[in-house]
């Protein structure tokens, strides 16, 4: 509190400086803004080649002292056209000042202030509303794909309304939290992303590096995302109406499976035949023949075809199913029920302008997006008002306020049995989707009408696959239903004190409650056993944010400096409440009333708090030299004893090409160099109390029962990030504009879960240890090929280049040393490695012999027989390594997956490079805009392609087409072991067998549309008529078909996800 | 000018008022509670004392445990089924969704990286560091205790940390070898960092410590319910540590212990109509059957679940019970070996406990018994009842060599087994078994009494017995396995060997 009494003092000061200059003649007038005839606030009035100047006031007046008569005033306002007005013997001056339709675009909203994108030192990439609404997403999340280098978008699931994943510069944090902030006008949000229409955003910037964020201390370490709505100041009144109607497909490849029941089957007998040979069976054909369907093998109640076992079905010469076997029926593909082409409708209403003092933006949106997967959806209406008025000469208001209602349904998307992806991919093909009975007809529905799915609950129906499930009829007569309504907005009451000097007050809050109803029918799947089940989950999420900030501009000849100083408190909190029941009286009904036996219910509260006090000066001088400094103090309740962090950044940045030596060149067009670096912070990623012990609160005959939950650490603090960052700007004459930018970003003290030998009773502690460095080069490049009167064509490539180390080791209080290695499933983190670098055991091939799979072991000869024994081997490389260095260490190879040694096998999953190309082409009212993402290096593990090409018992999984080139006899070379019927259990346990290239290019987005000319449709009253098509997701290229490495951080696989969805849509856009 | 001072005013009067308080930056969790939360509440409500106490019992049952969230990840009766599979007496005759085959093929035992390898290590670990938690607040593991709560508390904890450590031998070790094997770090303090492995010797005497402490602290506590340890159960817990060390002199402790409980508590042998059900037109006439119900006069341990404890698919009627929504009804049933199905006596009344496809149907169900009914479990779990002190006390005779003591001892069970027209037969038949083949009979027993409960790998290691797989197991059937092979121990897991830097020392 100290603290802000002296920035007061401060400001008290640098007011009284303007007294000190005034001289002679006092000058004085207005400013006003042209399209609205309203004064505008803030305008920098200078005289001309002197230090003199000021700013205008709330309404739009000023008084300015000039030296004499043949002064000149220059009236400068961003994104307005900067005016010189000879003073002459006037003692009143007034300026009328118009939009600047090139400079608006360069405006940049940083942190709590806005500059331009020429005198910002930090790096911060605008995307304009434009461009992103020209991709058919539910939000801002999944459009910024491929818009600013250095920015990754990860669509983890096509499920209608899913938030992206979004990832700036690198990996900055280990265990702690690597989401970006996101800032909806001016007020860090805390709602979900999905309640912000993309139509009612004006620009989203995207900031990066130290300068730009620091100023969001507590939570800028990962990058921020700053998003401004659209406002009518200096507009005319408007109506647009823009609709849009479109059709969603599962268009990208899935994995290639065998979808022949015939040549399943004839896998399976195979796979019998080799367990029998393998295990020294006298008699393997009759073994497989007699297994095949039985107890042990097929449940005989799927034998599809017209025999009576395996011997009839199978020729055990050709291995494959006899000729003239004829079917009892066909059997679905599940796919063909699971998947269905869907709509996507969109509307956009929206009202805008400004009159007199006032100026404001309202609409209204629809958007329904059904997805390919049976039962999933998102609806949401949503509503906007944003309102500035001038109250009075020292007071402004602003009133935003948006509000959403949206239904989600994400039936069939469960990572377990209940997932259709799972069984569309997975699901041996002999196994039907509806119920046939022994002449092999659909049996009828009693309930539901139609064929009657299949459970493999039948006697004689064992599904050796998702046996008692079925998540195709599951996703159809079952509910999986969120129901939400989401409010967030702010209020600000601005002060103007005196000239440039403003107290800004905002309060913004967000609230939303989220209805959540998992309803089971009554009749089949999980729930029949309970005649019905219903599960209720109520969110309320109420989070208030309150920012009070003074806030001085002032410009004084070639100088202009502000400086503001703030204190800014957040409050969050989530209340959650469950409750359910089961045995349902009417089907339908989703109420808790409906049920008559209830179940215990349950709910609690999550919250957490932050308070900041934060301070920033931006100075210029001649539009030359940029300075920034910040420094921020935050507390966060996250942490138990040390609360407080100090963060902060200073940023330089040079406009070589206004420098007077640069007049004479044309090449270029424009050159700044700037550099930065700062301090910043994060306090999340590990739930809202990582800094207590926490205890279960279980009910034990009615007595309370306190079992350990969770372990915490009270000293557990801020982790910091320092970034240094040096960049360039430029424009060559009018054909190349683009940035390069290089940053050094030191992760200390990081949130690290460090595992410990899970015998101490816990098995991970979070602490503060560590460092982690990211390093990385972005550059961002358009060229204008060509730009005539009618026509124009540019090319834009984004991307970046990036490394990530770990520096330092947690120590380990066993042995009061780094810990060597933390083995993290398919990775480890050492000293010396990326947090990416894969840690696994290696695929040494298929031994020609036996066709057994064989891994790489190492391993020292302890009995000096010069081969591999059990039990001489090394689990772990790099431990045993540093434990033991001077052991002479040999590698072999050995046929048991568990023996094979763990190590780093020289991949990661971190890419050479990854970005987007952009292609703009126009003629005349035509426009084609095409983005390709791309990634290049770097590997993935692909888990689900492992689940494919595994050797369980017959009938337990469908195979990869690649199971083809499996091992069958004695010499046989290939890469693919024998099918023995989980004889070999271990041939798809992780290994680098199953580490794939990771490359992708995608065809993001591919727009073509066609504005009429304003001369036509003005005719009728028009403002401006545009018609458009476009696509999305349309194309992808990856080492293998169904592999989308694009949809998870390090790009691995799963059996369960929801594979994008692509678009297509056409579209209109009508302004009156 | 006196206008913009007001505003000023203002402008500071905000920056005071915003977020000064102090409260302001402590959020406290309502979700799970921390110590300190619950210490404060029982200031004024000392009944939550309690609370840590009964939270090691709420661990045996409760869910992810282990530390994983596998569907066979659910406290003690969790790995009930993996020694029971170990031992062989449980077979796996499906493996739809595959649980437990990593058991059933031994994979475990050689393989360090599977989670069920790491799940009973967490487990047993967790319950030791919770313990300890008690223990520290009680002023540590030598502090003396003299006022009855905190002897209570204590005596219940070190009885807990006995049990947890002897599992952990019985999982991890072959036997008791020479004792000088390093087998299992000790933990005596919730605040040690990772220690190195302690001798068979150390762990032994400490759980033996532990839990005759136990029996002695706890000779006047009274429970309220049988989930909590009394000196009876204590005396239990003793008996399986020294049985399993196995002297002389820890044998005729075992017999003075069980004779105590034996005789000194009001338990009795589970008697028929409460042994198997009873079906009659499709209708359970003996609803007292099932081995569902905490209340059963045979029970010494056991925890009465109700749905507040919701359990549901995760649970051992979840993947036992064929008449629970359970994985034994989905296509992973557990059965009796097809051997030891074979050996019950024609006249033995625990034939009735199975179905002929060695289901059992007929010993543990729901009662309602509407094929894959129960989805939220309210039957309950069993730890521990007399019969297996009788077959102990009537082991541990045999082992002494005192063959007619045992055969006493054995008759106290058999008399309620068989049914009256073979009895006679029975007695002959035992009458003539001495030495080897005695023991080999109360193993025998020991292993049809108390199938599905836990015990039959416990006996088959201190028995030093081998077993040999019937021809209804999906892997290795007809082979046989001795007590000290492979097979029966699971290796340290991967957790423990790569984040304990002092393991080895």
């Amino acid at each position: 509190m100290k603290k802000s009494l002296l920035f007061s003092l401060f400001f008290v000061l640098i007011m009284a400086l303007p007294a000190w200059a005034q001289q002679s003649r006092t000058v004085n007038g207005k400013v006003t803004d042209q399209a609205t005839g309203q004064g505008l606030p803030g305008v920098a009035v200078l005289v001309k080649g002197t230090t003199v100047g000021t700013a205008t006031a709330a309404d739009g007046a000023y008084t300015i002292s000039v030296p004499g008569d043949n002064s000149t005033l220059v009236f400068r306002y961003i994104g307005y056209t900067t005016q010189e007005i000879p003073v002459g013997s006037s003692g009143t001056v007034n300026a009328t000042l118009s939009v600047d339709e090139k400079t608006l675009s360069e405006v940049v909203v940083v942190g709590y202030s806005t500059s331009t994108q020429q005198s910002f030192t930090g790096t911060a990439k605008v995307v304009s509303g434009e461009r992103l609404e020209s991709k058919n997403v539910a939000n801002v999340s999944q459009a910024l794909a491929g818009e600013v280098a250095g920015v990754r978008v990860i669509n983890t699931s096509g499920q209608p309304g899913t938030a992206a994943t979004i990832r700036i510069r690198g990996l900055g944090s280990v265990n702690g939290n690597r989401d970006p902030l996101y800032v909806v006008d001016g007020v860090p949000f805390s709602g979900s992303i999905n309640s912000i229409n993309p139509a009612d955003i004006e620009t989203t910037t995207v900031l990066k590096d130290a300068a730009a964020t620091a100023i969001y201390g507590a939570r800028g370490a990962n990058g921020v995302v700053v998003i401004t709505t659209k406002t009518g100041r200096g507009k005319k009144a408007y109506i647009e109406v823009d609709a849009n109607t479109g059709t969603n497909a599962a268009l990208l490849p899935r994995y290639s499976t065998i979808k022949s029941p015939e040549q399943y089957i004839a896998l399976g007998w195979e796979a019998l035949y080799n367990q029998a040979v393998a295990t020294g069976k006298t008699d393997p054909v009759g073994i497989a023949n007699s297994t095949l369907f039985s107890a042990k093998g097929i449940s005989p109640g799927y034998n599809m075809w017209n025999v009576a076992n395996g011997g009839e079905l199978i020729d055990p010469m050709t291995r494959s199913v006899r000729p003239g076997v004829t079917r009892k029926y066909d059997p679905e593909n599940w796919e063909d029920y699971g998947f269905q082409n869907s709509s996507r409708n969109e509307a956009n209403v929206k009202f805008g302008g400004s009159s007199g003092k006032t100026n404001y933006y309202s609409s209204v949106g629809y958007l329904n997006d059904v997805g390919y997967l049976i039962n999933s959806d998102y609806q949401r209406l949503s509503a906007r008002l944003n309102i500035n008025q001038e109250i009075n000469k020292w007071l402004t208001s602003a009133f935003n306020i948006n509000y959403a209602r949206s239904e989600t349904n994400n039936n069939g998307q469960s990572s377990d049995s209940g997932s259709i992806f799972w069984f569309v991919d997975n699901i041996p093909s002999i196994y039907p989707l509806y119920q046939r009975d022994a002449e092999g007809n659909i049996i009828t529905d009693p309930i539901f009408g139609g064929g009657r799915f299949d459970y493999g609950d039948r006697t004689g129906f064992s599904r050796g696959f998702g046996g008692l499930t079925n998540a195709i009829s599951d996703a159809t007569h079952n509910i999986q239903r969120h129901n939400r309504n989401e409010l967030n907005g702010n209020v600000s009451l601005n002060v103007n004190i005196m000239d440039g000097l403003v107290l800004e007050n905002r309060f913004g809050g967000q609230f939303y409650h989220n209805k959540f109803v998992s309803r089971g029918n009554k009749y089949y799947g999980g729930s029949a056993s309970q005649n019905g089940s219903l599960f209720l989950q109520r969110t309320e999420m109420f989070s208030y944010n309150m920012l009070n900030m003074l806030r001085f501009n002032k410009a004084f000849g070639s100088h202009s400096i502000e400086v503001l100083a703030a204190h800014e408190a957040t409050d969050w909190s989530s209340n959650i409440l469950n409750a359910s029941g089961y045995s349902l009286v009417d089907p339908n009904i989703l109420d808790l009333n409906n049920t008559i036996v209830k179940n215990p219910s349950s709910g609690y509260t999550n919250s957490w708090s932050l308070e900041s006090y934060f301070s920033q000066v931006n100075y210029d001088l001649d539009k030359k030299y940029f300075l920034s400094a910040t420094i921020r103090r935050d507390g966060s309740s996250r942490f138990v004893k040390d609360k407080w962090g100090t963060f902060g950044s200073v940023g330089a940045a040079w406009v070589i090409s206004n420098e007077d030596f640069m007049a004479d060149q044309s090449i270029f067009s424009n050159l700044k160099y700037k550099v930065s670096y700062g301090l910043i912070g994060d306090q999340a990623g590990l739930g809202y109390f990582p800094g207590y012990d926490l205890w279960n609160v279980d009910n034990l005959n009615d007595k309370p029962a306190f079992s350990m939950q969770t372990n915490g650490n009270p000293d557990l603090t801020w982790e910091t990030s320092k970034m240094f960052q040096t960049g360039f700007e430029f424009g060559l004459g009018n054909y190349l504009t683009g940035s390069i930018d290089y940053y050094v970003k030191n992760t200390d003290d990081l949130i690290f879960s460090r595992r410990v030998g899970p015998s101490r009773g816990i098995a991970l502690i979070n602490v503060n240890d560590g460092n982690l460095q990211n390093k990385g080069l972005e550059f961002d490049l358009t060229g204008n090929v060509f730009q005539g009167k009618d026509y124009r064509l540019s090319l834009g490539v984004n991307g970046e280049i990036f490394t990530n180390q770990i520096t330092k080791m947690p120590i380990d209080p066993a042995t009061s040393a780094e810990k060597i290695v933390d083995v993290q499933g398919l990775y480890a983190w050492s000293k010396g490695h990326s947090i990416f670098d894969f840690y696994m055991r290696e695929w040494a091939g298929v031994d020609p012999l036996d066709g057994r799979g064989m891994w790489t072991v190492h391993y020292v000869d302890a009995n000096g027989n010069g081969a591999f024994d059990s039990g001489e081997q090394i689990a772990s490389l790099t431990n045993y390594m540093a434990e033991n260095p001077n052991e002479n260490i040999l590698v072999g190879t050995t046929k048991v997956w568990s023996q094979a040694t763990q190590k780093y096998v020289g991949k990661s999953a971190i890419p050479d490079v990854r970005g987007a190309f952009n292609l703009n082409a126009g003629y005349k009212g035509f426009d084609l805009s095409t983005q390709v993402l791309y990634s290049f290096g770097g590997y993935a593990y692909d888990g689900a392609y492992a689940g494919l090409m595994g050797n369980g018992l017959v009938g337990n999984n469908n195979w990869h087409t690649d199971i083809l080139g499996r091992w069958q006899q004695e010499g046989d070379v290939t890469d693919v072991p024998r099918l023995s019927n989980n004889q070999d259990p271990n041939v798809n346990s992780t290994s680098t067998r199953f580490l794939t290239k990771a490359n992708y290019l995608v065809l993001n987005n591919v727009r073509l549309s066609y504005t009429l000319p304003s001369s036509f449709v003005s005719k009728y009253g028009v403002g401006g008529l545009s018609v458009w098509v476009s696509g999305d997701n349309l194309w992808i290229n990856t080492a293998r078909d169904g592999f989308n490495p694009s949809t998870s951080e390090a790009g691995s696989s799963s059996t369960y996800r929801y594979s994008p969805l692509s678009t297509f849509t056409a579209g209109v856009r009508v302004k009156l | 000018m006196k206008k913009n001072l007001y505003i000023i005013g203002a402008a500071l009067l905000t920056f005071f008022v915003s977020g000064c308080e102090k409260e302001f930056l402590d959020k406290q969790p309502t979700q799970y509670l921390t110590p300190e939360q619950i210490a404060e509440a029982a200031k004024t409500d000392p009944g939550l004392l309690n609370g840590q106490i009964a939270g090691l019992y709420s661990t045996m049952y409760n869910t992810g445990t282990g530390g994983t969230t596998g569907h066979d990840d659910f406290g003690q009766k969790g790995y009930d089924i993996y020694s029971d599979m170990l031992a062989s007496d449980m077979a796996l005759a499906g493996t739809n969704y595959g649980w437990y085959t990593g058991v059933a093929r031994y994979q475990a035992s050689s393989d360090y990286t599977l989670n069920a390898v790491y799940m009973p290590w967490r487990y047993y670990y967790r319950v030791i560091y919770a313990a300890n938690n008690v223990i520290d607040a009680l002023g540590g593991t030598d502090a003396v205790q003299t006022e009855p709560l905190q002897r209570h508390i204590m005596g219940q904890a070190k009885a807990m940390r006995g049990y947890a450590y002897f599992y952990l031998t019985q999982f991890y070790s072959a036997g008791y070898g020479t004792g000088q094997e390093k087998i299992l770090p000790i933990y005596t303090d919730s605040k040690q960092p990772n220690q190195p492995k302690s001798t068979t010797e150390e762990v032994y005497n400490l759980m033996i410590d532990d839990l005759t402490e136990a029996v002695d602290y706890l000779v006047d506590f009274n429970r309220l319910t049988k989930d909590q340890v009394d000196a009876t159960v204590a005396k239990g817990l003793l008996s399986y540590a020294l049985a399993a060390r196995g002297t002389t002199e820890d044998l005729n402790r075992v017999v003075a212990l069980t004779n105590e409980v034996i005789n000194g508590s009001a338990y009795r042998i589970t008697n028929e109509n409460e042994l198997y059900g009873k079906i009659v037109d499709g209708v359970l006439v003996n609803p007292e059957s099932g081995f569902n119900n905490v209340a059963t006069p045979s029970w010494m341990w056991g925890v009465d679940l109700t749905l507040a404890n919701r359990l549901n698919l995760v649970s051992w009627w979840g993947q036992v019970d064929y008449y629970t929504y359970s994985y034994a009804w989905a296509g992973d049933p557990k059965t009796m070996d097809r051997n030891l199905q074979n050996s019950i006596g024609a006249k033995d009344l625990r034939r009735k406990q199975f179905h002929s496809t060695g289901r059992p149907l007929y010993k543990f169900f729901d009662p309602a018994r509407k094929i894959g009914g129960q989805r939220q479990v309210t039957t309950d779990y069993v730890y521990m009842r007399i019969e297996e002190m009788i077959l102990m006390n009537a082991e541990a005779k045999a082992r002494l060599g005192d063959d007619a003591g045992a055969k006493e001892m054995l008759k106290k069970l058999m008399v309620e087994r068989i049914e009256e027209d073979g009895y006679e037969a029975y007695e002959t038949y035992l009458s003539g078994l001495n030495g080897q083949a005695l023991k080999d009979e109360i193993f025998l027993q020991t292993r049809i009494e108390l199938w599905g409960e836990g015990k039959a790998y416990l006996a088959l290691k201190r028995n030093k017995q081998s077993v040999t797989r019937g021809a209804n197991h999906l892997f290795f059937a007809g082979d046989t396995f001795s007590w000290d092979s492979d097979e029966m121990t699971f290796p340290i897991p991967q957790a423990e060997v790569l984040n304990n830097p002092v393991l080895n020392d």
